[in-house]
């Protein structure tokens, strides 16, 4: 039977791990903040992905970025989703070979050329992740925003779903800018409205702040992975606690042997 | 010297994953896409993520598939296909138009059935329980039915021919594959957390 996700989201910006609230970002700590607080050799086995994002306004995927990106997936051996300003086959590239098992795309998702079409000739649509962020405004209802929320898709919610449904992508991550970073818990409404028919995997994220509202996630049947990115509230056990109370509740996680990891450690101690 | 993995590089793995995986283990990791460093490779790993017809053009165009079938067929030499590396061992695939492979496991590769998307979505992504098959190497001290990370839209199905592992997305398919020196998995066990692991040990040892 395929099991349920927890996703853990790491955001990037410009040499920083970053808190969001409603996208706006606060620095938390550098790369050695995040090591110290979050040793992801053995917190990964509290999660089922990891999704690191660039998010710096600026310059995006700097040497600086992918070496983050191969530090933290040196040895974490789980499933790792990286995007963040990837335009072109090249940059997918470069993520793919640091570590990433799968590109995220965001604002290449409404340019008008044939990139998703290429990007899956090249690595398969089951490697693209169709990154949508939205936002609510009292006049037109949902709004579809890209450039880290700051420009509106000119395009309705529902043509955007329908499109996407056409596209060659793999999974959807459905994240709510209202919600981020609140605590308010996931945005269902929002999800309620995906076509009857969209098959494709879903990962919901922002709102979720602790365990209750992962679980709440994982009760929405449309739903595959919950995803959450508050660095704060998952420091030290956090995350390893949230994964036994979800288990306890009945929410169908993988299982594996927790303590075993130290064992595989130079196992393979036969010389040639 | 530790026990010497070639990763074969064709330009379209998640290499990066696999050496570190292999490198946890205690290995001295080859990436390498030299025909005469394959050849004599005595293991062999063969990852892949992305399209079978780019990734089989790739490897005919730098010879590399002829340098697979020297070091598996003539020299025995263990080679583990990892997801697309699994399939490319394949003897075809319909993924964007038909494909032939390099026909060290004879089955072919199609697309999942969608006759039940809504309850079993393609891409098939995530952790799913493997039902191994008997007498496995691969899955020797794991417990029958291990989560194990898959990401793909392609698959092989289970006819008898060799020590076969299933899962099942609306249908059963193979989830691994293994005779005599030859090893694939559909899944990821670079990134199937320690169950991952232990299935690595038991393709090296």
């Amino acid at each position: 039977m395929l099991k349920k996700r927890l996703i853990f989201i790491l955001l990037y910006c410009d040499g920083y791990f970053m808190l969001s609230r409603n996208f706006r970002l606060q620095r938390v700590g550098d790369l050695n903040w995040l090591i110290s607080n979050y040793d992801f050799s053995h917190i990964s086995f509290f999660i089922d992905e990891l999704i690191i994002l660039d998010v710096s306004r600026n310059e995006k995927q700097t040497k600086q970025f992918i070496d983050t990106l191969k530090t933290i997936s040196y040895k974490c051996f789980v499933p790792i989703a990286s995007g963040g300003g990837v335009h072109s086959i090249s940059n997918a590239k470069i993520l793919l070979r640091s570590g990433a098992d799968k590109v995220i795309i965001n604002s290449s998702l409404f340019a008008k050329s044939d990139f998703l079409v290429n990007l899956s000739k090249e690595f398969g649509n089951q490697s693209i992740i169709a990154s949508v962020d939205v936002k609510k405004s009292s006049e037109h209802g949902y709004q579809v925003v890209k450039k880290s929320g700051s420009e509106i898709v000119n395009a309705s919610l529902t043509e955007i779903f329908n499109n996407l449904m056409q596209s060659p992508i793999g999974e959807l991550y459905l994240n709510s800018i209202d919600n981020d970073g609140t605590g308010d818990g996931y945005d269902f409404n929002l999800i309620s409205l995906l076509p009857k028919n969209f098959h494709k995997p879903l990962i919901i994220a922002g709102g979720a702040d602790n365990s209750n509202r992962l679980f709440e996630g994982f009760k929405n049947p449309s739903v595959d992975a919950v995803a959450t990115a508050h660095l704060f509230n998952f420091i030290g056990d956090g995350l390893k606690s949230a994964r036994n109370k979800l288990i306890e509740s009945g929410v169908p996680l993988p299982i594996w042997d927790l303590d075993a990891i130290d064992c595989y450690k130079d196992i393979v101690n036969t010389y040639d | 010297m530790k026990r010497t993995v070639t990763v074969i590089d064709y330009g379209m793995g998640n290499i990066w994953s696999v050496k570190s995986a292999l490198e946890y283990l205690g290995c001295a990791v080859i990436i390498t896409d030299d025909n005469a460093v394959i050849k004599d490779s005595k293991y062999l790993v063969l990852p892949g993520v992305g399209s079978f017809r780019k990734a089989m053009v790739s490897l005919c165009n730098s010879k590399l598939d002829k340098a697979i079938l020297d070091a598996t067929l003539k020299n025995k030499s263990k080679i583990l296909g990892i997801c697309l590396g699994m399939q490319l061992m394949g003897t075809k695939s319909s993924e964007d138009g038909e494909t032939d492979g390099l026909g060290l496991i004879p089955k072919t590769v199609e697309k999942f059935k969608e006759s039940n998307q809504k309850i079993y979505k393609i891409p098939h992504i995530g952790f799913n329980s493997v039902k191994s098959g008997t007498n496995s190497i691969l899955f020797k001290d794991l417990a029958d039915q291990s989560d194990f990370y898959f990401v793909h839209s392609y698959r092989m199905l289970s006819d008898g021919n060799g020590i076969e592992a299933t899962a099942v997305n609306g249908e059963v398919f193979l989830a691994a594959y293994e005779k005599e020196n030859i090893f694939a998995t559909q899944f990821h066990p670079e990134k199937s957390q320690t169950n991952g692991l232990a299935l690595l040990k038991n393709f090296l040892c």
